[in-house]
């Protein structure tokens, strides 16, 4: 590169590029935000890049990543993929900090916006962030409030880092959400004033974590099963389904109960539900995924309803506790 | 020979496209007559984007969502005879599904595209991308261009129809599933159709079918002649290749970019190393080789535009002077010598006599990303060769050995048989007391599955397999069932299970059922197993003809039907059981025929026992899973369906399914009804009082994908709908009053 090519993105790396990535949930609109701010990037302020996804055949409620690189035009845009090393890390839910390896290619002086009602010290030790800027809001209780979604307040606050003016936004999110255009445009302006933010400088709390791309893991050529089939008994699925939910959960009561067997066949997810000896005892918190149709099936007695629908973070101990869990803890051969 | 026609540079304009939005712009530009089409992962967007554009009036174009990819593309063989331009897309299994087809399509020798979003091919499952998909095709006699990224499919699609009208000969546009299929980018496409149309120029004049004052045979049958076929074909090949330079350089005056036959990057200085690769990875190469320039490496690559024709000439002039070269192949002829792309440069270096030494090596299997890091690997072994150490010749990079130190833990103990005879014991008529021992009693089959919030499968099968008793082997098709229960290392199944493909399930339970009566009456296998066949909707649609004939053929198992209206798996596209007027990626306008009645199909096959069930009416579905499983205890097939609640693609709440599968038994549209030994019975009567609500009770309770349905302005189709649901309800009621029906 002869030419230097000056750069209007706040990051760059040594191909010209300002990654940004987001990890969502599927559902929680971080592709449609992905694609949106690409193609106003592109259409609007004449930048270039890609966007991508990691993608698979993922469900509702199952993790997900988005990649968009920026780059001034005139660079060479040929690598394929998410970024394997973003400036720039937008967090959707909280949780995802413990369960993807999130630091791993993380740039020094990132800049994290988290959806939490944590502190930016708190993310910092959760994520092992090396330096850089944390940006805290709750993004959730502004589509709440709003009844946006979470996707539209963290849009503004990554448009605010790249420094893409705000009336541009507006008008994009305006073209693609017409119908829902004023509550979405609520929660556009409000997230700017709900934001904690605090700068981390190299202090050698946190090394670097370089993304190393050579895959390795517990089961390989030497040992996988000829045919890749696989031993029942060993590897039963035990992969919480807890992370699908979406804040809501249903508790039992035992009092209204009458073992109308409704809640247990229309379970779809079989094992949450728990029958002992002809009684209903509970709910498996570890496998519910908070779909919510037992409580829509469950008839009302004189006492009232035996399942009843309540936020889970006013839930947490009996989530935790897991009363009638009924498999052991997740363990051992996942790959790493 | 210089193309004679004026061109100046083509206006253009940038577009945010992925690959297969770029391949569908193209494909409306170009205006085809005919799309024919069948949704597989990573492909299924180009469909649906033609679709969009025809509904939206930007594309003029006849479009086919058929019952399978080899009747999608067979729907195009038709219409290319007839004298259409024709245009398909497809991945994987779907590519090889369409296989027979192919040659077909060649050796008459009728002209048409098809995009290939290559992914790796079955079995293990994998969605994503490698090659091993249409490398199979290269003894096939299509045209076949190279696609490195988004930009270059619009214009390879461009290109690909003028070339294969020029000869005669079909044509494949590859690209790389996932990576640039649905990889997003910066393209520039032309503003004007008509820049697209004049470049590619009118039709040339064919034999054709409809030619009623010229009537034709084609197709026919032939002896010796058959090599006099086949060597024209050889020589359409010659031509396609003496006549692609020029089309190319054609295109860059029209577009301002520059294609080769053989693209070469840092090659002028006769490299040390020099890597060939196909499609996004030689666009990943480039950055690592910048890198390794910078360094003070001499590396450079060779990354064919095309693979068929092979580039012979240009390929040896590549290789001439290189020592040592690195060949990426993304997929394995397993037990070949070299590779598919070793075997061929072997070739073209040997008749050369170019002493280049090739070491190939299988990278980026299922899907494993290939950026400048990768490739950087690559070039530190061609490197190492280069300098005398020992480098394997022909080798897989990317593998892994396994480090798994310790036993896995012991999950679970099967159950003993003994304890799974629950019903055996059990009056037949069910009632609470039933319901609550089962629940109780019953273990599980299936747990912990990956699916969505709310995903009707599961429910349905766990009403289902708690009516019946004893050793169950389940074989399910591909489709959301299969995917959510497995992946690996991990399974959600606690007794025997396999998955076969999208269409092959029920011939595979045969084949699993012969086995095992064969075993039975050995003395081997000494206790009873019923054998229970999973599949969606689709697999009833692609996989029909099995269905029928492993029902007519009264093979003893259970094949079982999760019905939701749309290809869940594949992102929503209608399913034919689909009520005419359903709005999918497929069907933007509505879905213009009525729904298929796979009931009534199955009536045909004279089955001994048919019948669905919903999940809103448990005791029912419980005696169905009873009857089902004395069914093939008693040696016959048995066939069942369910409608199964799919709140992600119908955009609704997840706890509506209970509510919507209620509104469609009472609206008739899924009536409870069993068949036995011929003899109908309706088990549920919607039109006792209070009950029966009008079919667009099913519309109001759907989320959005049931909106365009609702409310006044579509009252028309309403009715039409109506009237067929209400005319098929008259008909079994009919049925179920006759002694004979």
């Amino acid at each position: 590169m002869t030419d230097p090519i000056e750069s209007r993105l706040p990051y760059e790396d040594e191909l010209g590029f300002c990654n940004i990535s987001m990890v969502a949930l599927g559902g929680d609109g971080a592709n449609s935000l992905g694609k949106m701010l690409f193609d106003i990037a592109v259409m609007v302020m004449n930048l270039d890049g890609g966007y991508d996804a990691a993608y698979g055949s993922e469900k509702k409620g199952t993790p997900t990543s988005v990649s968009i690189k920026l780059c001034e035009v005139g660079r060479k845009v040929r690598e394929v993929g998410p970024t394997k090393a973003p400036h720039i890390l937008v967090v959707f839910r909280e949780h995802l900090l413990e369960s993807m390896v999130l630091n791993r290619g993380l740039q020094k002086k990132a800049t994290v916006i988290v959806n939490t009602l944590k502190t930016p010290e708190e993310i910092r030790e959760r994520l092992r962030l090396h330096s850089g800027k944390i940006i805290c809001f709750d993004a959730t209780d502004i589509a709440t409030r709003t009844k946006s979604r979470i996707n539209i307040p963290l849009f503004a606050v990554l448009a605010h880092t790249l420094g893409f003016p705000d009336d541009m936004m507006i008008a994009a999110i305006e073209k693609s959400w017409p119908r829902a255009k004023v509550q979405n445009l609520a929660a556009y302006q409000m997230a700017a004033s709900e934001t904690r933010f605090q700068n981390f400088p190299a202090d050698g709390r946190y090394p670097l974590v370089p993304y190393d791309h050579h895959l390795t893991g517990a089961i390989g050529w030497d040992n996988q099963n000829e045919g890749s089939y696989i031993e029942n008994t060993e590897y039963l699925n035990m992969r919480s389904t807890k992370p699908m939910r979406a804040g809501q959960i249903p508790i039992f009561k035992l009092e209204p109960c009458i073992n109308c067997v409704k809640c247990f066949f229309t379970c779809p997810d079989p094992g949450s539900i728990v029958y002992r000896d002809g009684q209903m005892i509970g709910i498996d918190y570890d496998f519910c995924k908070g779909c919510l149709r037992c409580v829509t099936v469950c008839p009302e007695t004189k006492k009232g309803h035996a399942l009843v629908t309540v936020k889970e973070s006013d839930y947490a101990a009996l989530v935790t506790e897991n009363p009638v869990r009924h498999t052991p803890e997740p363990v051992g051969a996942v790959r790493v | 020979m210089a193309l004679v026609r004026e061109l100046s540079i083509g206006e253009q304009r940038t577009i945010v496209a992925s690959g297969n939005q770029a391949a569908a712009e193209a494909i409306a530009q170009i205006g085809y007559d005919l799309q024919g089409f069948y949704p597989i992962t990573p492909s299924s967007d180009v469909g649906e984007e033609i679709a969009a554009k025809i509904a939206r009036g930007e594309a003029d174009m006849i479009f086919v969502p058929a019952t399978s990819e080899l009747a999608a593309i067979s729907v195009c063989t038709g219409a290319a005879a007839a004298g259409a331009r024709c245009v398909d897309v497809t991945s994987s299994q779907g590519l090889l599904l369409k296989f027979e087809e192919l040659p077909v399509l060649s050796g008459i020798r009728l002209p048409m595209v098809m995009n290939i979003a290559a992914r790796a091919i079955s079995a293990p499952l994998n969605i994503k991308c490698d090659h091993s998909d249409f490398l199979q095709t290269l003894g096939t006699g299509w045209l076949t261009l190279i696609a490195r990224n988004v930009q270059e499919v619009y214009d390879m699609n461009l290109i690909a129809l003028k070339w294969a009208e020029r000869v005669n000969l079909p044509c494949f546009v590859v690209y790389d599933g996932f990576f640039t299929s649905h990889g997003t980018r910066r393209i520039e496409i032309f503003s004007d159709k008509a820049t697209v149309q004049n470049w590619i120029g009118p039709q040339p004049e064919r034999a054709t079918l409809l030619d009623i004052k010229h009537p034709k045979t084609f197709g026919p049958y032939m002896n010796e002649d058959l090599i006099n076929n086949r060597y024209q074909l050889r020589l359409a090949m010659r031509e396609a290749q003496d006549v692609l330079p020029d089309m190319l350089e054609d295109f860059s005056e029209l577009s301002g970019r520059r294609y080769q036959t053989v693209e070469l990057y840092d090659m002028e200085d006769k490299p040390d190393v020099a890597m060939f690769l196909l499609a996004s990875a030689a666009d990943a190469a480039e950055d690592a080789i910048d890198k390794l320039r910078k360094e003070g490496q001499k590396v450079g690559l060779i990354a064919p535009r095309v693979i068929r024709p092979f580039p012979s000439e240009e390929i040896a002039a590549a290789f001439d002077g290189v020592k040592v070269a690195i060949i990426g192949e993304r997929a394995d002829q397993f037990g070949g010598p070299g590779g598919f792309m070793t075997n061929e440069i072997a070739t073209v270096l040997q008749a050369k006599g170019i002493p280049t030494k090739l070491y190939t090596r299988v990278y980026g299997l299922g899907g494993i990303e290939f950026t400048h890091l990768e490739a950087r690997d690559l070039f530190e072994q061609g490197l190492a060769a280069h300098r005398g150490e020992p480098v394997e010749t022909n080798t897989y990079y990317g593998h892994w050995k396994g480090t798994l130190e310790q036993e896995p833990p012991h999950r679970f103990e099967p159950e003993p048989s003994e304890s799974l005879f629950i019903n055996r014991d059990m009056p037949e008529k069910i009632n609470i007391k039933t319901l609550q021992a089962l629940a109780s009693d019953m273990p599980l089959r299936v747990c912990h599955p990956q699916s969505c919030p709310g995903c009707g499968i599961f429910t349905n099968l766990e009403i289902f397999f708690h009516g019946i008793d004893g050793p169950i082997v389940l074989l399910f098709n591909t489709g959301c069932g299969m995917v959510v229960t497995t992946g690996f290392p991990n399974t959600s199944f606690r007794i025997p299970y396999m998955h076969n493909l999208f269409h092959n399930g029920a011939s595979t339970a045969s084949g699993v059922v012969e086995t095992y009566l064969r075993m039975r009456k050995k003395g081997i296998i000494d206790e009873e197993i019923t054998i229970i066949c999973v599949g969606g909707d689709g697999s009833g649609d692609i996989g029909l003809d099995q269905i029928i004939g492993a029902a007519i053929r009264n093979h003893p198992f259970i094949y079982l039907e999760y019905d939701n209206n749309v290809y869940a798996n594949t992102g929503a596209q209608f399913c034919y059981t689909a009520p005419k007027g359903f709005a999918t990626p497929t069907s933007p306008g509505g879905k213009n025929f009525h729904h298929k009645d796979m009931i009534e199909l199955l009536r045909g096959t004279h089955a001994k026992y048919i019948a669905t069930f919903a999940e809103t009416h448990v005791e029912d579905a419980l005696k169905k899973a009873r009857k089902a499983q004395a069914t093939v205890r008693a040696g016959n097939f048995a066939f069942l369906k369910c409608f199964s609640a799919c709140p992600l693609n119908w955009q609704s709440p997840d706890d509506s399914g209970p509510a919507i599968v209620d509104a469609a038994v009472d609206s008739c549209f899924f009536p409870l009804v069993e068949i036995e030994n011929g003899k109908t019975t309706l088990n549920y009567d919607p039109e006792k009082p209070g009950r029966k609500i009008p079919v667009v009770g099913i519309y109001e309770r759907l989320g959005k994908m049931g909106s365009h349905l609702r409310g006044p302005e579509h009252e028309k189709e309403l009715a039409e709908l109506q009237a067929e649901v209400d005319r098929r309800w008259a008909r079994l009621k009919a049925m179920h009053e006759s002694p004979y029906l």
